[in-house]
């Protein structure tokens, strides 16, 4: 088993095997960012990711089109993510409460709509499934390392890097980035020079619901190709533990992603290698005792800051 | 405004947003299914058609109002705690070792030796997030979500490769609890165990602990304003350790009675969400301890109604998370109740300067 | 000079009932200062908010440069030259001046000017700085520059955006008489240039220096409008209130006996980790009031959060009757009979949401007066709460009403309620009568006087520099941490003199220790 490990991280496999994990926890971080510097932190994702994955998959196995899928997919978590902006911001429901209504909605909702649409219980798995393409660049994917490091990846991984480098761009290159930070920093100030709150905090949850989409369609049709109850298993919550970690900047949510990538991936390296001897509860119980683990570690490391200051 | 006609608003507040959430559930019937009428049906009347399905609602409200009861509590510190599913198994652990393992004592001396040990088990469980949040700052909803799998994955293992009934087969369970451990039914016609009256027990005590008590008054203070509560002297950091802590007990209470109660036996991941919905039932009930019995009976019923729904008829049982969700949004949205106290107060006074 | 803005007629009622404007009429000439003054409550913050458009009035009508306007919001008033300078400043802190200055409007650039500007940002900045003489660091983060400094900061928005009328609400509450000079220099260089001024304050002294002309709001209503060189502050004090209002404390001499408070050479860090208050030592007596002056921010803070146990000490003593407190909990110190008026009733000082009762017993909640066991004795707690109400005049239907229901000088009567009943042997009161009217400000420094003539030593803290003179029997400066005087006669003490040892113009000679 570990030699079959050490093989894959020498060529470079292990690269493709985490970047495929971290993506759908990178997107979800990024939309939890966004949402989070304007005052109004989506915890919804995971729900938001569930819609997402089976919208995505019933709409794309129907029209036989990956793009038509995805697109469905992500329409359906900006919509419910506008809706989750109504409740919070108009009816003043607390938008972590709004956000947790909107996990167990996602889970519910799309167990009834695969019975409902479907006629299914438990998951969906169509045939001939048009998924999201992978990525082949000619020449490099022949060269051995190279190849394995830039080459076959799925266009969703790509997707997603592109999008840490539109999030930074965006946070702190253009005005709505200012705006945004102004609003959930200091949302008096914003108002009084005539900055649309609320509508500035409609659209970071519109952003957050489009990178929840991304990652949601990701799950059924790039990560696997198939709709399973309850498919994410947690994501949306390492996202916004993530979100803590990378110290609200989307370089600091890229690493920390990776880091869970990481972890992830490990965990599913070990766990299906011929041999294991560690049962599988401790494998997978590995993400989240990092996860609490670097929790503590980074609340230590604060507390350490502020005592030496006092 | 009357602290008595602000109360008697926000309950009708609650029973409106029960109804219109109830009222789109059957909007969503009518579009879903090609017997509207029989679904219906089933949702709202079956629960208490039989004694049967009355038994059922009132056994799946038990562990619902201790989870409901262990999210007041917390969530009335300020501490958004979220780890009751993890708790509950750990405290459902202690206690169906006690249960399983420990032969020849009197049911009135085993069962609350039982009740005790989960509570350990969840408050110990309970003080970890705890301490994180009071003396590092850690948050605590991602600790708390986190060691829920950590609880659960944990439990599972001693289950499955320890404590594991060689005739269990497939489903890892403990060996079955003692004799003097069971919960027995308390009415021959319902098949309701006694953990409700247990359940019921522990809201009246939180209540008079929350109201009542010096303890009680120092951990609202904490969740209302904690630069107060300091200011007088309150150790602030202590009161959110304790408070976790009674929440983990009240959910490894509400763990353990399934077992002893309800199972006979420490099933591998037998809750199906159970912290979590004590979530809503907090939410539902405001975190009000003898409003978490309603709401923990509400949602019992709607669960046992969906059930034979989906029985009876073509719709899926989920409806009545969907119903849930749109109670959940309607009861936050405190534009409505501010709203309301708004209309009724101008009213009132438009009212006194007319006389 | 000619007529710029008239308001006429204005009505506000909010949807709690509120009646914050009732009639009011203002009119405002070109070029001039104009004060707008009134007591806390009277509707001046509520006038200036419908002027610029945060709110929308219930009723009247506004012309500005002869046209009759309607603001649906900020940006509005904004694009027709009215700027407001905010009391509580309106400024992003992770965010540099340049960027603050700039917010809402940053000049961009690149592809489909989707991008900020910033080095545009940068150089506008600078422009304003060099033409106006407010000077600020462009490139810093406004978290990390002064009070002073962040007023500039709010003026030089304001002045980006075009304004021609500048509202300017309570702009010296957190200045020094020196900065409040500086300020007022730019502000005579702003109308020398054409600008217009409206000044939002209840320093009558700061009005008659500077205003041209006065209009007085009461309880809601123009009550009058008088040109400033033609009137004093009793006659504006009596418009305010409507009787001659005491701007002097009645007070015996004061009859100072043990010591019962000795700080020595105390260290305390702030939240940032440098020292906060540097080796500070002074002694408060039995039966006398000692009062604190200087700029907010100069350490009073820590200091009072350190005596009182909320904040750790780095080195030093605190010596109360024979213990010393530094290391004890806040508990701990609150049993030895010390009372704490905190400077900030609404988060510290009182729990909003809780009940009247519920913030009555706070400190005695413990006693076997009020509990027995567990369990709290409920009819006790209600007729104590009672007789708090009628002794100290809390204005309320019951006991049982949350706090945040009360006026602001009624919730400081609450906190009074309870600190100064338990008699306490030490009363520490900080900026006790802050957003406080008139009526009560007069209660409450009487029942200070009174507790010190019982025999309760004072340590009072305020910014108010007429509240700290009138009440203190003896007086301390804290400059940038440290005890730069104490005064024990303070006779012959002017604000003047004060004010230079609240810049640190000044600084007494140290004398051996006392």
């Amino acid at each position: 088993m570990l030699s079959n490990l050490w093989g894959q991280i020498i060529d470079l496999t292990i690269i493709a095997i985490i970047l495929r994990v971290t993506v759908p926890i990178l997107l979800s971080a990024l939309g939890g960012l966004i949402s989070d510097l304007a005052g109004v932190v989506n915890i919804g994702l995971e729900g938001l990711m569930l819609i997402s994955a089976f919208t995505s998959i019933a709409v794309g196995s129907v029209t036989n089109s990956w793009l038509v899928g995805v697109l469905a997919g992500v329409a359906a978590t900006v919509l419910i993510s506008l809706a989750m902006g109504f409740f919070s911001l108009k009816m003043k429901v607390d938008i972590i409460i709004a956000g947790f209504a909107v996990n167990i909605f996602g889970s519910g909702f799309t167990i009834f709509m695969l019975n409902t649409v479907f006629g299914l219980t438990g998951n969906y798995n169509p045939e001939h499934l048009n998924k999201i393409p992978v990525i082949r660049i000619p020449f490099i994917d022949d060269i051995p390392l190279l190849g394995n490091l830039l080459s076959g990846h799925n266009l969703m991984v790509w997707i997603s890097l592109l999008a840490v480098l539109f999030s930074f761009v965006l946070i702190y290159r253009t005005p709505y980035g200012v705006h945004l930070r102004s609003v959930g920093e200091a949302p008096d100030a914003a108002r009084s020079l005539g900055i649309h709150v609320e509508r500035i905090q409609y659209s970071a949850l519109a952003w957050s619901g489009l990178f929840a989409g991304l990652a949601g369609a990701y799950f059924s049709m790039g990560l696997t190709s198939m709709f399973v109850k309850d498919m994410t298993a947690g994501t949306g919550f390492l996202g916004l533990a993530v979100v803590l970690f990378g110290n609200r900047n989307p370089i600091g949510v890229l690493l920390g992603s990776l880091l869970f990538g990481l972890a992830n991936a490990i965990t599913t390296l070990v766990e299906t290698a011929p041999g294991a001897h560690i049962p599988s509860q401790f494998i997978k119980m590995i993400p989240y005792l990092v996860t609490v683990l670097a929790l503590v570690i980074f609340a230590i490391r604060q507390k350490r800051k502020n005592l030496a200051l006092s | 405004m009357k602290r008595k006609s602000s109360f008697l608003l926000d309950l009708l507040g609650i029973a409106s947003a029960a109804i219109v959430a109830v009222l789109i559930g059957f909007i969503i019937i009518l579009l879903v299914s090609d017997q509207p009428l029989q679904a219906m049906k089933s949702l709202l009347v079956d629960p208490i058609s039989n004694a049967f399905n009355f038994g059922t609602v009132l056994n799946k409200a038990t562990p619902l109002i201790f989870t409901g009861l262990a999210l007041s509590v917390v969530f009335r510190a300020g501490v958004f705690s979220m780890g009751a599913e993890g708790q509950l198994y750990v405290g459902a652990f202690f206690g169906a070792w006690v249960a399983t393992f420990i032969p020849g004592l009197p049911a009135a001396i085993h069962i609350p030796l039982i009740l005790i040990f989960a509570m350990l088990g969840g408050a110990l469980y309970g003080a970890i997030p705890g301490l994180l949040k009071a003396y590092y700052n850690a948050n605590e909803i991602v600790s708390t979500l986190m060691l829920n799998f950590v609880a659960t994955l944990s439990v599972s293992y001693l289950l499955n490769n320890v404590f594991k009934d060689p005739a269990s087969g497939g489903y890892a369970r403990m060996p079955y609890i003692q004799p003097s451990a069971k919960l027995g039914k308390f009415m021959e016609a319902l098949p309701t165990h006694s953990g409700i009256f247990i359940a019921i027990a522990a809201a009246v005590i939180i209540y008079l602990f929350l109201y009542k008590t010096k303890g009680g008054y120092e951990l609202r203070l904490v969740g209302e304003n904690p630069l107060f509560a300091e200011y007088g002297g309150i150790n602030t950091k202590k009161v959110i350790v304790l408070s976790v802590m009674i929440s983990g007990a009240l959910a490894g209470i509400g763990g353990v009675v399934e077992v002893i109660g309800l199972h006979g036996a420490l099933k591998d991941q037998f809750s199906v969400g159970l912290g979590f919905d004590g979530i809503i039932i907090a939410l539902l009930a405001r975190n009000h301890p003898i409003g978490v019995i309603a709401a923990a009976f509400f949602y019992a019923y709607l669960q046992v109604g969906a059930q034979t729904m989906q029985m009876n008829s073509d719709v899926s049982r989920e409806l009545a998370v969907i119903i849930q969700v749109l109670l959940v949004l309607l009861v936050s949205a405190q534009a409505i109740f501010a709203y309301l106290k708004q209309r009724v107060h101008r009213r009132k006074r438009g009212e006194a300067n007319a006389l | 000079m000619a007529v710029l803005l008239e308001m006429k007629d204005i009505h506000k009622v909010y949807p709690n009932g509120t009646k914050a404007n009732q009639g009011v009429n203002l009119i405002i000439h070109e070029g001039e200062i104009h004060a707008l003054v009134g007591e806390n409550g009277a509707g001046k913050s509520t006038l200036m908010k419908i002027l610029f458009g945060l709110e929308a009035p219930t009723a009247g009508e506004i012309i500005y440069k002869g046209e009759k306007i309607w603001f649906q919001g900020p940006k509005d008033a904004i694009k027709k030259g009215i700027g407001m300078v905010h009391q509580h400043f309106m400024l992003v802190p992770s965010l540099t001046v340049a960027e603050n200055i700039v917010l809402g409007d940053e000049p961009r650039s690149g592809l489909f000017n989707l991008f900020r500007d910033r080095k545009k940002a940068i150089s506008d900045t600078q422009k304003l700085i060099d033409e106006f003489g407010l000077k600020v660091e462009p490139e810093a983060k406004v978290e990390t520059i002064s009070v002073g400094q962040k007023q500039r900061v709010e003026i030089l928005k304001v002045l980006h955006h075009g304004a021609r009328l500048i509202i300017l609400d309570e702009p010296t509450a957190v200045l020094t008489p020196q900065e409040t000079d500086e300020l007022f220099d730019s502000l005579k260089v702003l109308v020398k240039q054409g600008y217009t001024i409206i000044f939002i304050t209840h320093k009558l002294r700061e009005v008659m220096e500077i205003s041209d002309r006065i209009t007085v709001l009461r309880a809601g209503k123009s009550v009058g409008t008088l040109i400033t060189k033609e009137t004093n502050k009793e006659e504006i004090s009596r418009l305010m209130v409507g009787r001659d209002v005491l701007l002097r404390v009645d007070k015996a001499k004061a009859k100072p006996k043990e010591t019962v408070l000795a700080v020595e050479n105390l260290v305390v860090n702030n939240n940032k980790g440098s020292t906060a208050v540097n080796k500070i030592s002074f002694q408060i007596r039995a039966g006398e009031i000692f009062g604190i002056a200087g700029v907010e921010g100069n350490g009073q803070t820590e200091l009072i959060e350190a005596i009182t146990g909320l904040r750790k000490v780095r080195s030093g003593r605190i010596q109360y009757l024979n213990q010393d407190l530094v290391g004890k909990s806040v508990l701990e110190i609150r049993k030895m009979g010390i009372g704490h008026i905190p400077e900030d009733r609404q988060s510290r000082g009182a729990c909003l949401t809780a009940s009247i009762a519920e913030n009555l017993i706070l400190d005695r909640y413990r006693t076997k007066e009020f509990r027995t066991g567990p369990l709290l004795n409920a009819k006790q707690i209600r007729e104590f709460s009672r007789q708090m109400i009628k002794a100290f005049d809390i204005r309320t239907e019951s006991e049982d009403f949350p706090v945040g229901s009360l006026s602001g000088g009624n919730i400081q009567k609450v906190v009074i309620a309870r600190e100064l009943s338990k008699n306490p042997k030490l009363l520490i009161a900080s900026q006790p009568t802050r957003g406080v009217d008139i009526g009560a400000i007069e209660f409450i420094h009487r029942e200070i006087v009174k507790k010190r003539d019982e025999g309760t030593a004072v340590l009072l803290v305020s910014a108010e520099l007429s509240e700290v003179m009138s009440l203190s029997d003896r007086i301390g400066v804290m400059y940038n941490g440290e005890m730069v005087a104490i005064i024990d006669n303070t006779e012959e003490l002017t604000e003047q003199e004060i004010g230079q040892y609240m810049l640190g113009v000044k600084r007494q000679e140290r004398e051996a220790a006392i």
